[in-house]
């Protein structure tokens, strides 16, 4: 639920936590992206860093040169000037990301930890029965029936929390108690509200049901798509999931390594939030892919 | 003239960094890194001639050993390594002139933790997202994104330095060995997460700093945490453990509580996740974080978002030309 005034909370002397609710109603990420993009804009004084995700935004600012309480005077402006969630609509890329699913490499993940860890259920197996879905399969066709939108890029660099757009396609489930201590770089996880990519080949407790062979950030910067970015996605794109088989992931894995891989990520668009909440309406929820 | 710096012992983790680090690039997951404590960090280039922002290097509790190639000025400031110039100890927050071929050895550091080398021009190395501070974990910045290693050449920009200059003993951070910090926290953001009872245990308590800790987290150990009512009532979403919240951004000195762990989230701290942050050490209060050592023991005082920042221009203003004799 949305607050009828956004809450402000201190972090120590150079942070401030707005809060637009308190749940994960994908209406509190619009508006934090809708601030985000708006302090950009505004180049507001003394505001040096901005962290958004799923209902709230962290704003770094620079105490010489704003107040505490007249930073959070700008930010209820600039909130006043958003209007209703409705009106907003933000800048946002579309990338299609190929993805194996039920692949060998993270299926070796599962049955690792469920040797040395605990025993635990195929992830896909136990995704799918959490969500009353027929088997992995019908996860696969519901996963990647929608484009995902990209709520934050955070944790670690270039990591993306996501969650489907098409609300047919969303899928939550439990993590990992305890968590994995090493996860294949590149492997898909669903976990909690979210779909996230390991950017890195570390612990991790999502459930995982695939892989992509596409980097999400290089810090070399040798891809000329890296170029001007260390990372490809931003909070407010969106994500395709494209299901390729194993020849298809060798084909694209070899093209990243030898730098002949073309992206395929759109131009900026206006993602209009009314407009995709028009549509959502129009949906029957019950519907099966 | 460019300076050769051969490293001949890395010491531990020993890395580039420059200030105030890395900006700009949060909301893409780059924490800002930087110098621990960025006290020490620019006084010694103060005390060389150099911007304080200028790259330098942090020495962690056992500092490198250098080979210059040719003529420069250094300066060491913070934790006290023992160090040596071919053999013969060297003082501490004072600029000296090292000559082509001479050697500075540092030791184990045996008061405070962390030392700041800075050398005339700063370290030469290629900024990354618009700074040269290293964050190894993500192979960033610095020397090709990682610590120093053995028979490593970094490369200094050289130029006029200034030696026999030293900071006054009254503008520098007051680095002993006590065993006990006083630790200033502004309560928030997510304090209403704890009971009024849990917020007068944990400023009450005394939290010992446990030996895996580095410049991504600080982990304490100290009494169990006492949580509010919301923290069990709230919805699925924000998780199981009364720890739990949906993911949100982490400011930088938050104190994460992870489970019943607390962790100080320090310089290469994640910028986001999912456990609550009921206190935040101010950046005016990191100098301590970073010369202290494991089982060391904090006490925490709580003020006001306005007295953090006043202790921040306080020690802002000693960062100057002011605190050079």
């Amino acid at each position: 639920m949305r607050f009828d005034e956004a809450k402000f909370l201190p972090g120590g002397d150079q942070f401030i936590l707005v809060q637009f609710g308190d749940d994960g109603s994908i209406d509190l990420n619009f508006l934090a992206l809708g601030l985000t993009a708006a302090l950009k804009h505004d180049q507001t004084r003394g505001v040096i860093d901005t962290n958004p995700s799923y209902n709230s935004l962290v704003v770094e600012y620079e105490s010489d040169d704003i107040s505490y309480a007249d930073l959070q005077v700008e930010l209820e402006r600039l909130i006043g000037g958003l209007g209703s969630v409705e009106e907003l609509e933000l800048e946002s890329r579309l990338a299609y990301l190929p993805v194996m699913y039920l692949d060998l490499w993270t299926r070796d993940c599962v049955a690792d930890y469920s040797e040395k860890i605990s025993p635990r259920e195929y992830d896909p197996d136990f995704v799918a029965r959490v969500n009353g879905l027929e088997d992995a399969k019908q996860l696969v066709r519901v996963h990647s029936g929608t484009e995902h939108w990209v709520v934050a890029v955070c944790s670690t660099p270039g990591l993306p929390l996501l969650r489907a757009l098409d609300p047919r396609c969303a899928i939550t489930s439990p993590k990992y108690n305890p968590p994995r201590t090493w996860t294949t770089l590149g492997a898909i996880g669903v976990g909690g509200l979210s779909t996230s990519i390991y950017t890195t080949p570390g612990p991790g407790g999502y459930n995982l049901i695939g892989r992509t062979p596409v980097p999400l950030w290089d810090p070399r910067q040798c891809h000329p798509i890296f170029k001007d970015r260390v990372v490809l996605l931003d909070a407010a794109d969106r994500v395709k999931f494209v299901p390729i088989d194993a020849e298809e992931f060798e084909y694209i894995e070899a093209r990243v390594a030898d730098g002949s891989y073309e992206f395929n990520i759109t131009a900026y668009q206006r993602f209009s939030v009314g407009a995709y909440k028009k549509w959502v309406a129009s949906l029957n929820a019950d519907g099966k892919f | 003239m460019t300076v050769a710096i051969a490293v001949e012992k890395a010491g531990l983790e020993t890395s580039v960094q420059d200030f105030p680090g890395r900006y700009g690039f949060w909301e893409q997951g780059f924490p800002p890194s930087g110098p621990f404590d960025m006290w020490s960090f620019r006084l010694a280039n103060i005390l060389v001639g150099n911007e304080p922002a200028a790259a330098g290097l942090e020495c962690q509790f056992m500092g490198p050993t250098l080979v210059f190639s040719d003529d420069c000025v250094i300066a060491l400031c913070g934790a006290a390594m023992n160090a040596t110039l071919d053999g013969a100890a060297i003082p501490m927050w004072e600029s000296l002139t090292v000559t082509a071929g001479q050697k500075l050895a540092c030791g184990f550091a045996t008061k405070g933790a962390r030392a700041y080398l800075a050398i005339s021009g700063g370290i030469d190395v290629p900024p990354v997202l618009g700074a040269r501070a290293t964050f190894h974990m993500a192979g960033v910045g610095g020397a090709d994104g990682h610590a120093l290693k053995d028979g490593q050449t970094l490369h200094a920009i050289g130029g006029e330095g200034v030696p026999g200059r030293r900071v006054k003993e009254a503008c520098r951070p007051t680095i002993a060995n006590g065993k006990e910090w006083q630790i200033e926290v502004v309560q928030g953001p997510n304090d209403d997460w704890i009971s009024a009872e849990g917020i007068e245990r944990f400023l009450a308590s005394e939290w010992k700093l446990q030996a895996r800790s580095n410049r991504t987290g600080y982990r304490l150990e100290g009494p169990d945490w006492l949580f509010a009512e919301k923290a069990s009532t709230k919805g699925p979403e924000h998780g199981e453990h009364p720890s739990n919240i949906l993911d949100h951004g982490y400011p930088v000195g938050s104190i994460n509580l992870c489970g019943q762990t607390p962790i100080i989230l320090v310089n290469d701290a994640p910028s986001a996740g999912g456990f609550i942050n009921p206190f935040t050490v101010p950046s005016a209060a990191f100098w301590k974080l970073a010369q202290s050592k494991p089982n060391d023991i904090y006490r925490f005082h709580r003020i006001s978002v306005e007295e953090a920042q006043e202790m921040r221009r306080a020690i802002d203003k000693l960062c100057s030309e002011k605190s050079i004799a």
